[in-house]
């Protein structure tokens, strides 16, 4: 129990923490003269006002993130014209170089390239793709859907590997314990790129128990596979640790003398406290897995932004490029605001202690 | 938390999809019998185009898939003749400059505009249009492209700066499909998505990353006169699968959820050949080899002798033979044996010989050793920089054992190569600077001989957009080449392409080593009659129909 009161404690008593005896906090009426630091502090306080700030710094982030990608495009060698008129397999003549330089704005001095770029971005526009001529945000709407199936069936592949094997083998005596953890350390080594093909040749191209390529829900088996396998054998480590101190705890002693059966007890009681650990690196794991659908998308001749994203850095796509940084950045984002609700939602106490503060 | 149901009903997901997985359909189960009409066919392919309009860029994969959906004014035979195709005949003036195409009457572009002599001048005009970013088109028509006008309705006259013999075998490629001008007018992004044609099928719908929809043009009479037979195509759907991964595309074809895949993988050929429901077909392109091209403007490489010892040290088709286990042969002449007027007598012009190799070595004065033993000049080693492409879908494994056996081999005559794997962006970088590499690995499809006037000519050079990769030039070969683009006697072309095929051989601006090739592979027992054109391999799927029993 302790472990986990004083884990959640900071957010209660974070607010407190930034306000100065000066400046004596203001919780009555809000005024112009409200220091920020208690301003921070009263928007911490309530939920809104966290939900303000994380949009608040998603949106610094995300600027950053677009300055960041700017820069470092324009620090990449080559002509983006010669990148955008086939790259170096084909020789156009210079005047097709020179209109397209002209055409996409490349002979502005770089400052005003990065005006027009973040000017588009505040109207929403995220450009046309230098390759593909499409809107980026067409482009981007038509893949990511195919992605996030991908990274969701995933992840829900990986929460049943680590459920299972927790429940099955965890803080059990013997042998079964130390078997599971050595598989799990086995499939969370296990690299995408190799995964995808074993499992390709052996389920699709030997056995044919699976199409080698299909768009339906078949097709989206061993993509989910190879990706949400690595990281549940990662999610099980971690759940696998915190049940085995959550199940030396002294609830679990007077649930099992109460007469509650010992798998009601794992299932009810210590997977609800071992979880949240998980949950919490599931964010990540999403963002992660996003990642990995860039080599997976490959393999398995998916549609997604993962293979768009390759494409575009290759072909110094650079709209492109930001646009589908962009949506991962979001999905980041995304992510961890929903890894925080579903931590409420799993420990009532989170619940509790946010209201209080409020 | 109450995972129970959600695992459940995912557990039944799972077994679900599983399920419907097992099992391929014969795509040919539900067609008709006694005929090959009806039926869709899935074709896997590596790369996928950037747009689909050939006009744009002109890169190899828009040929593939825009012969499909565009018909050319003439089609090319494998001879280096030309057939009619939708020119039904055309006069060449006496000067060679002036080309009258004499259109067939009644064809209409699947939009419903008629292709009529309007129409071709449009064409021209949009590949002539920088907005169109046009690069193999333009570097097969500007140096002599003066303006095309309708003569009539259906006679279209193009005027050239100068005699161009080769135009109608370049004119034959599917980078010359002729296209409806309402369309072009659409501007690029329309036009690169869906290009209209008058072709045996119409771009239906372009998902990417995954495929483009063809569908059959039901009112299709415009198959050139080399063509199985003429009327609409037998397929009514061609599913254009891009699939990059060389085990999956060789999987699909297996497995048969696709019944022909392009570049069948070299390590799966000894599969595919034991395999009696696959047919391999084999296709060397016309044109330039993949070859190591030699910047003339390295001070190394300026001296012929040096260049010369290169090659002879090289051992070429030994090191083709172990990268590509005979899978492909070698060619040591400047053009690929399946190019017209192919000179077999330049086929391996500088035989293996490390001894006459060092002894051009030493004459050229590269005569001292340094620590490592390589050969040095003024206290310089003589070291050449090979940059390639670190993608292996742009380099493939195969390739990069090639640099490393050139490595090798060059290492024992006391040259030293250093290998650079660069990202894309950098190798577009270097293109167009001559200081940042000494040798590179290139090729140049085209169906005309006269591709060695667009690689290798003072003309290219001076447009200084990185294709004279070699840096120089040869008056003589210059004027042997104009003069094989002046004339139409064959056997006038015959002797000046050979000739020209020799200066390149003594200049020694290139290590040439293997021809491109393509290779399709198709599942026998599902699918009859694709065939490969000759100008730059494209597969035509306009005579391809399935097989059932009665066809």
């Amino acid at each position: 129990m302790t472990a986990e009161t004083t884990s959640s404690a900071p957010a209660t008593v974070g607010p407190v923490g930034p306000v100065s005896p000066e400046e004596p906090a203001q919780p009555a009426g809000p005024g112009p003269a409200a220091p920020p630091a208690a301003l921070l502090a009263r928007l911490r306080a309530s939920l809104p006002g966290r939900i303000a700030l994380r949009v608040l710094s998603a949106l610094v982030l995300l600027w950053a993130v677009a300055t960041i990608v700017f820069f470092l495009q324009h620090l990449v060698p080559g002509d983006p014209a010669l990148a955008i008129l086939g790259g170096a397999s084909a020789n156009p003549p210079p005047e097709t170089v020179a209109a397209v330089r002209a055409q996409y704005g490349f002979d502005q001095p770089l400052l005003v390239q990065y005006a027009d770029f973040l000017g588009g971005l505040v109207r929403g526009d995220l450009g046309s793709s230098y390759t593909m001529k499409e809107p980026v945000a067409r482009i981007i709407a038509e893949q990511i859907v195919p992605t996030l199936q991908l990274t969701g069936a995933s992840l829900a592949i990986a929460w049943a590997i680590a459920i299972g094997s927790t429940l099955l083998t965890a803080a059990r005596p013997g042998l079964a314990a130390r078997i599971g953890s050595g598989l799990e350390v086995v499939l969370a080594a296990l690299p995408h790129f190799w995964l995808g093909v074993v499992l390709l040749v052996v389920f699709a191209v030997t056995l044919q128990w699976l199409p080698v390529v299909d768009d339906g829900p078949a097709g989206l088996v061993l993509p989910a596979l190879t990706l949400g396998v690595p990281l549940g054998g990662f999610l099980a480590q971690v759940t696998r640790d915190e049940f085995d101190a959550a199940s030396r705890q002294p609830f679990v002693l007077s649930a099992l003398s109460r007469g509650t059966r010992p798998g009601d007890v794992r299932w009810r009681h210590v997977l609800r406290h071992a979880a949240l650990p998980g949950i919490a690196l599931s964010g990540w794991g999403l963002g992660s897995l996003i990642s990995g659908a860039v080599v997976v998308e490959v393999i398995f001749s998916r549609q997604g932004i993962g293979q768009v994203l390759v494409t575009a850095v290759t072909s110094q796509d650079l709209p492109l490029v930001i646009g589908v940084t962009f949506v991962v950045a979001l999905v980041y984002v995304i992510a961890n605001i929903l890894t925080d609700l579903a931590a409420v939602a799993v420990d009532p106490r989170l619940r509790t202690s946010i209201g209080g503060a409020s | 938390m109450r995972p129970r149901p959600a695992l459940s009903a995912a557990a039944a997901l799972l077994a679900l999809t599983v399920l419907a997985g097992c099992g391929t359909a014969d795509p040919s189960a539900s067609l008709p019998t006694g005929t090959k009409e009806g039926g869709d066919l899935v074709y896997a392919t590596d790369r996928e185009p950037t747009c689909l309009d050939p006009h744009n860029s002109g890169d190899m994969p828009q040929t593939y898939i825009a012969r499909q959906y565009l018909d050319s004014l003439v089609s090319m035979k494998a001879d280096g003749t030309v057939v009619p195709w939708l020119a039904q005949s055309w006069d060449v003036s006496k000067d060679g400059k002036t080309y009258d195409f004499h259109l067939k009457k009644g064809v209409e572009f699947t939009d419903g505009e008629p292709l009529d002599a309007d129409a071709v001048v449009a064409n021209f005009e949009q590949i002539m249009d920088p907005d169109t970013q046009s690069s193999t088109d333009l570097l097969y028509l500007s140096p002599y492209f003066e303006k095309a006008t309708a003569v009539s309705e259906h006679t279209v006259r193009v005027t050239l700066k100068r005699p161009y013999s080769p135009l109608l075998t370049v004119l034959s490629q599917a980078f010359f499909g002729i296209e409806s001008p309402r369309a072009m007018a659409r501007g690029l992004e329309a036009n690169c998505a869906a290009p209209v044609g008058t072709g045996p099928f119409k771009v239906a719908e372009w998902k990417r990353n995954q495929e483009v929809v063809l569908e059959r043009n039901d009112d299709y009479d415009s198959a050139p006169a080399d063509a199985k037979h003429q009327g609409p195509a037998y397929l009514e759907k061609v599913t254009w699968r891009f699939l990059k991964d060389n085990t999956a595309r060789f999987g699909a074809l297996q497995s048969g959820k696709a019944q022909a895949i392009f570049n069948l993988p070299p390590e799966s050929v000894p599969a595919a050949t034991a395999d009696s429901r696959i047919d391999t077909d084999d296709f060397v392109h016309s044109g330039v080899p993949f070859a190591l091209d030699f910047n003339t403007d390295s001070p190394q490489l300026s001296d012929v002798r040096v260049r010369r010892a290169i090659v002879h040290a090289a051992d070429a088709p030994g090191i083709v033979e172990s990268a590509y286990a005979g899978v492909f042969p070698y060619e040591g002449n400047a053009l690929s044996s399946g190019t017209p007027d192919y000179d077999e007598s330049y086929h391996e012009p500088f035989p293996y010989d490390p001894d006459k190799a060092a002894k051009l070595l030493d004459e050229a004065g590269w005569t001292g050793r340094d620590e490592d033993g390589y050969r040095t000049k003024d206290g310089k080693t003589l070291t050449l920089r090979l940059p390639y492409n670190s993608d292996p879908g742009e380099t493939p494994p195969a390739d990069l054992t090639i640099f490393q056996n050139f490595q090798a081999m060059e290492k024992r005559v006391g040259i030293k190569v250093e290998l650079q794997p660069k990202d894309a962006a950098s190798m577009t970088a270097i293109k167009t600077d001559p200081t940042a590499y000494d040798l590179q690995g290139r090729y140049w499809n085209s169906p005309t001989p006269g591709v060695m006037y667009i690689k290798f000519s003072k003309e290219t050079l001076d447009i200084d957009n990185g294709q004279n990769v070699a840096r120089d030039y040869d008056d003589e070969l210059d004027k042997t080449l104009v003069e094989a683009a002046g004339t139409t006697d064959p056997e006038k072309q015959q002797q000046l392409y050979s000739t020209a095929q020799g200066i390149l051989t003594s200049q020694a601006w290139h290590l040439p080593l293997y021809p491109v090739q393509t290779r399709l592979a198709t599942r026998s027992d599902q699918v009859k009659d694709i065939w490969i054109e000759p100008s730059e391999g494209e597969p035509v799927l306009h005579d391809a129909y399935l097989i059932r029993d009665g066809a």
